[in-house]
């Protein structure tokens, strides 16, 4: 005798399992009531205080932010803004990723761990505003003051976690590729590079969110064209509505590519992984 | 010794074309000075079963009783991971189950770790040991409430033959000594053969095939030639049986 | 002489030992950083680029008060610019922790309580500091309300996903074994589901003080005049590279010394009966984790590790 698992599509449902249904899609939608409720209350309670406790210029409400965005794009700086941060991001982290990744892959060697150790500590542990400042006050308005503090900022976090995928390098796949007489060019190919995939999509995906952050603060400091600059003149001029539309356009933006392009590719390299990137 | 009744029993998993039945119309009573094994192929609902019985887990349908001379029996459950706390000490371990938190079961705790030849160990946390030794402080935790039932699910599957043997000795024989009703979950019929008095066949999608009586006095030494023809024996049946159709 | 030729090789592999150990490496670095800066120094044509001596001779100044500069009548040095920093940052972190954990708690408990918060903890989790910083320097102006706010907002996100993960991290193995004992509820909370947040706990305090640091910097560089963010803006606003460079380099030692002296070990402490994983690889694993992105931090379940320990049954085991 056995069970019977199969089921004829028209075959009526057990109460139980209707239930079970039932169940699933009352939870479903109590998670949207709450999340919509969420944004009622909150964005409500923010346009109330900032309305009624603070001075809406102030401490703009969503009414207020909304309605300035048309204002910061119509200025014409919108795309040159844009386009320079941008810019110093691509350099800057760039910079960083490329030598992040030959020192992480560096660490294999114990004398060159050993030599980086406190470098990458201390570039872990120092606040971006501090490279911000030594560079900029070095070098100005030069390149170098941003780049500098983009890539100090940045490279150690890339270093880290490509050092992190070497450590993690399956010792039995590699030694029982050479048994088998692979070559190095294709070990590499085959089974480093695969494996380190995911820990170098980490990398970037992290390194850049700290890049945006610490390139916007450099150019609130010294720049003449950038997004940082646009914060920095809205905040002087006590126009908050326009300082949160930059901040919050910028910031839509940083994540949206973040998110949508990054975690998408992200999924892919990560797949062979049963880990759950985030 | 405890008195288990169960009528009925059935539990299911998910809706519609999920649906899994992991028991189907269970119906068994044990009772007495007892060790029952649970035997069957992955997927026969064992584990399953041995959840429900313990409370762990509630059945889709059916009645479950264990009492004890009129009242609910006492549980003690020994799992196939030991489940220590891994940020208490053997003996909080041990007291964290514990009714009363007095000396009586302070001292108790110690008896119980004494035989399984652990006493030396109460102040170690888990971490500490091996994993044989954290089973042996699962299986003292289990007996030191001095339950009327106990439940084991698979104890010894995860360590080595060695280890295994000599667990199944001194389970045995706490076993003989402490006069409770035992329920035992393995997929090792041979454990099973060694251990029990009466064997509880399941098949795959939680029915229960058949009832078997081991008649072997104790105690059983796995390697005597009686116990190798009565393994020998219950794996024709399991054949007869089919159990791993579905 | 024979003795002679034969003692000679092994005196050179001895020193070429040391010279390729990794220890040797990590000293030799030190020295390094200091040629390449006198390397930049002689290079770069700048007027303000200091020698590192020159910032020690500045550091030196500023630790034993014999600067002469008087940054201002309410906070003169070094020490007090210092202490009101870390005031400050006390202060915002107990506020991010306390009710960072109440609304973790509440929303790994409760689905309807989590869909309501969750895309506004990652809202503010995006949000850099310096956000927060202009924001509220603007808001409030000078004084202490700007700095201790950036202080919350830039760490009450990592607390609060911290202790929710924790809460939806709890050992159910653990609890079912409890529930099959019948171990009366309280029990249960204070033995296995506290101390199993514990970890997320921790790893929730480190980022409220690391993160709330560099925050608090940013916001005191805008919104204060005093405090050690003020401070190195002073310098910079002075064009004094040597006093940006000595206090950029107070602030990695303080970051330091927070770390080594102060989170590990509490660390080796809190966790002792963790046998696989000594505090340092604790801490190191947290901050290789710390990418200023936070989210899930900590390891992975505690039962987990039981149980993987539990099938290395060895033939040492009794």
């Amino acid at each position: 005798m056995t069970t019977t698992l199969d089921r004829r599509e028209d075959a009526p449902r057990s109460a139980e399992e209707a239930r079970l249904i039932e169940l699933r899609r009352r939870d479903n939608r109590r998670k949207w009531f709450w999340r919509i409720a969420g944004y009622v209350v909150i964005l409500g309670l923010w346009e109330l205080v900032s309305t009624q406790i603070f001075d809406p210029r102030i401490v703009p409400g969503p009414s207020t932010i909304i309605a300035a965005f048309p204002e910061i794009i119509d200025g014409g700086r919108f795309l040159e803004s844009y386009g320079a941060t941008l810019t110093r991001i691509g350099v800057g982290f760039g910079l960083a990723f490329f030598f992040g990744v030959i020192l992480g892959v560096g660490t294999q060697v114990p004398w060159i761990a050993g030599f980086f150790k406190d470098a990458i500590t201390i570039g872990l542990v120092t606040p971006g505003l501090v490279w911000a400042l030594t560079g900029l006050v070095i070098w100005g308005f030069q390149p170098q003051g941003w780049a500098f503090a983009i890539f100090m900022t940045t490279f150690a976090l890339v270093t880290v976690n490509i050092a992190e995928g070497i450590r993690a390098l399956p010792k039995d796949l590699l030694d029982m590729s050479r048994a088998f007489g692979v070559t190095s060019w294709r070990r590499q190919r085959e089974i480093v590079l695969p494996f380190l995939a995911p820990f170098t999509f980490t990398a970037l995906r992290f390194g850049f969110s700290i890049g945006w952050k610490v390139t916007v603060l450099t150019e609130v400091f010294s720049s003449n064209v950038g997004i940082g600059f646009e914060m920095r003149v809205a905040s002087q001029l006590f126009r908050m509505d326009e300082f949160w539309a930059w901040a919050l356009s910028f910031f839509v933006f940083a994540l949206f590519l973040e998110k949508a392009i990054l975690q998408r590719y992200e999924r892919k390299f990560f797949r062979w992984r049963e880990e759950v990137a985030l | 010794m405890a008195d288990i009744r169960v009528q009925n029993l059935q539990k299911e998993f998910g809706v519609g074309e999920d649906r899994v039945v992991a028991l189907e119309n269970v119906n068994l009573a044990i009772s007495g000075h007892v060790f029952v094994s649970i035997v069957g192929p992955s997927g026969c609902g064992k584990s399953t079963l041995l959840n429900i019985l313990s409370g762990i887990e509630t059945p889709s349908s059916g009645t479950v009783a264990i009492t004890q001379d009129s009242r609910d029996a006492e549980p003690g459950y020994v799992f196939q991971a030991a489940r220590l706390l891994p940020w208490r000490t053997v003996m909080d371990n041990l007291m964290f189950v514990q009714r009363e938190k007095d000396d009586a079961a302070r001292e108790r705790c110690q008896r119980y770790l004494d035989m399984v030849q652990l006493g030396d160990k109460g102040d170690k946390y888990p971490g500490e040991l091996s994993g044989g030794m954290q089973q042996r402080v699962g299986i003292a935790r289990a007996f030191s409430i001095e339950p009327d039932v106990l439940f084991m699910d698979e104890p010894f599957s995860h360590l080595d033959a060695i280890t295994a043997r000599s667990l199944r000795r001194e389970l045995h024989s706490m076993w003989r000594q402490t006069k409770k009703t035992v329920l035992f979950v393995t997929h090792d019929v041979g454990e099973a053969v060694e251990l029990s008095n009466r064997i509880l066949v399941f098949a795959k999608g939680g029915v229960l095939k058949d009832d078997l009586n081991v008649e072997l006095p104790f105690p059983r030494d796995p390697s005597d030639d009686a116990v190798a023809v009565a393994k020998a024996q219950v794996l024709r049946k399991f054949e007869e049986l089919d159990l791993v159709a579905s | 002489m024979a003795t002679m030729v034969s003692s000679a090789p092994i005196q050179k592999s001895r020193l070429r030992r040391i010279l390729a150990s990794p220890t040797t490496a990590r000293i030799l670095f030190p020295f390094f950083v200091i040629a390449l800066w006198y390397f930049i120094y002689y290079a770069i044509d700048s007027r303000i680029f200091p020698t590192p001596l020159r910032v020690l001779e500045f550091m030196w100044e500023e630790v034993t008060l014999t600067s002469g500069v008087r940054y201002s009548s309410v906070a003169e040095n070094l020490y007090v610019q210092f202490a009101i920093s870390i005031a400050r940052l006390t202060l915002g972190f107990i506020v991010a922790m306390t009710v960072g954990t109440l609304v973790g708690l509440w929303m790994g408990v409760s689905k309807s309580v989590d869909a309501f918060f969750h895309d506004w903890v990652v809202a503010v989790l995006a949000m850099p500091a310096l956000v927060w910083a202009l924001f509220f320097s603007t808001a409030f102006g000078y004084g202490h309300m700007a700095p201790v706010l950036t202080v919350i907002f830039a760490g009450i996100p990592f607390v609060i996903i911290n202790v929710r993960e924790g809460v939806r991290n709890t050992p159910k193995e653990l609890i079912d074994m409890a529930k099959a004992f019948e171990v009366p509820e309280n029990r249960i909370t204070r033995h296995v589901f506290l101390p199993s947040l514990m970890p997320f706990f921790f790893a929730a305090m480190r980022y409220a003080y690391s993160i709330g640091w560099k925050g608090l910097v940013i916001a005191e560089v805008f919104g204060s005049q005093v405090g050690m963010g003020w401070t190195i803006k002073f310098w910079y606003d002075a064009h004094r590279a040597h006093g940006v460079i000595g206090y950029a380099i107070f602030f990695i030692l303080f970051a330091l010394a927070l770390e080594k002296l102060v989170f590990d070990p509490l660390a080796r402490r809190a966790f002792k009966w963790r046998p696989s994983l000594d505090a340092y690889q604790l801490a190191e694993g947290d901050f290789s984790g710390v990418t200023q992105e936070g989210l899930l931090v900590q390891e992975d379940q505690i039962g987990t590790t039981m149980e993987v320990r539990g099938m290395e049954s060895g033939p040492q085991d009794g």
